[in-house]
């Protein structure tokens, strides 16, 4: 024991004053009063659980939905490819014409096209509905071919086709 | 754990430390009114946050906070009563229950102490608090309180020698 054990038991032989009761009822009513605070802050506290469970289930929601959003956009565009490599006439419709390409296919830009005459036949001379000048009538069969390629996969696209032309020509006396 | 936010046990709890309660606040104010007034915010702030009954460095904590809010809230008003007080004999209510003349030399002698040295023996001694408990309510490391406290019991023993 210390030097100060004697001293200390005579200290805590000293009691303190005690408090008044109407300090228990002041207390008293106090908790009473702020008793709905109480159940209030109970209830604040309780809700950062419940925003924040909120927050998780709009994140997950979030990632849920970009998640589907970008599946679908994947599938989206190996449907538009497969389109693309199995009806090449879509595709070869808008060249032909010797227009822009078809939207559909905005990845497969021209590589190039030939317009073969493998058949040239005279048919002689005529006249044409209402005119007193003879034409000379030529008609042509062509195989025309016309390709496309993928700069991003490599894949190209050849159509050929045949195309039967006829040509009017003028002929001036002499 | 027990928690001293409960109905059913608050008034036992308070009652237990309710006099070492006040008898902190009396450090800093002068009237027990204004002691009473100070626990009871201190307990209603401590009931009202969960806190536990364990947890008693906080609640002395609280209690000190306040007292100094308190403190400084009605200075105007203390230097007020000092002006008036000073014409007239003062009558300082007591914060010990005294039963003889020992006692009586006792509690003036605690009463005389420096102020550091009192809270920590009163904190101490009518509170039980130990000294990490004393160290966190008064934010202060656990070897100064335990120093103040000898400082405490020291001067008191020579205080109380006979001349």
């Amino acid at each position: 024991m210390n030097d100060f054990s004697e001293l200390e038991n005579e200290l805590k032989k000293l009691r303190p004053a005690q408090p008044s009761p109407v300090l228990f009822e002041r207390l008293q009513q106090a908790l009473e009063d702020c008793g709905a605070g109480a159940l209030a802050e109970t209830t604040a506290v309780r809700s950062p659980y419940n925003w924040w469970w909120l927050g998780f289930g709009l994140a997950t929601a979030g990632i849920v939905v970009l998640f589907a959003v970008i599946s679908f956009e994947r599938e989206h565009r190996l449907d538009t490819a497969t389109v693309a490599q199995s009806s090449p006439a879509s595709e070869m419709r808008p060249e032909a014409t010797g227009t822009e390409q078809s939207p559909v296919s905005d990845r497969f830009v021209p590589a190039g096209g030939t317009n073969v005459v493998y058949h040239a036949r005279d048919e002689g001379l005529h006249f044409a509905d209402g005119s007193d000048r003879p034409v000379r009538r030529v008609r042509y069969h062509t195989q025309q071919t016309w390709r496309w390629r993928n700069p991003e996969t490599g894949a190209s696209l050849r159509v050929s086709y045949p195309s039967e032309e006829i040509v009017l020509i003028p002929v001036s006396g002499q | 754990m027990d928690f001293i936010a409960s109905h059913e046990n608050w008034k036992n709890c308070f009652s237990e430390v309710a006099p070492g309660l006040l008898l902190f606040a009396r450090q800093w104010v002068q009237s027990a009114a204004d002691a009473e007034d100070i626990v009871q915010e201190a307990f209603v702030k401590f009931w009202r946050r969960n806190h536990s009954i364990d947890n008693r460095a906080l609640l002395y904590s609280a209690v000190r906070s306040i007292a100094l809010d308190f403190i400084r809230r009605d200075k105007r008003r203390a230097r007020r009563e000092a002006t008036v007080f000073a014409e007239t004999e003062p009558s300082i209510e007591p914060q010990f229950e005294v039963e003889d003349d020992t006692q009586s030399a006792l509690a003036a002698a605690v009463d005389s102490l420096p102020h550091d040295q009192r809270e920590v023996l009163v904190l101490k001694i009518w509170n039980d608090l130990t000294f990490s408990e004393i160290a966190g309510a008064l934010r202060i490391s656990q070897n100064t309180a335990a120093s103040r406290y000898r400082y405490a019991l020291s001067n008191l023993k020579k205080s109380l020698q006979p001349q």
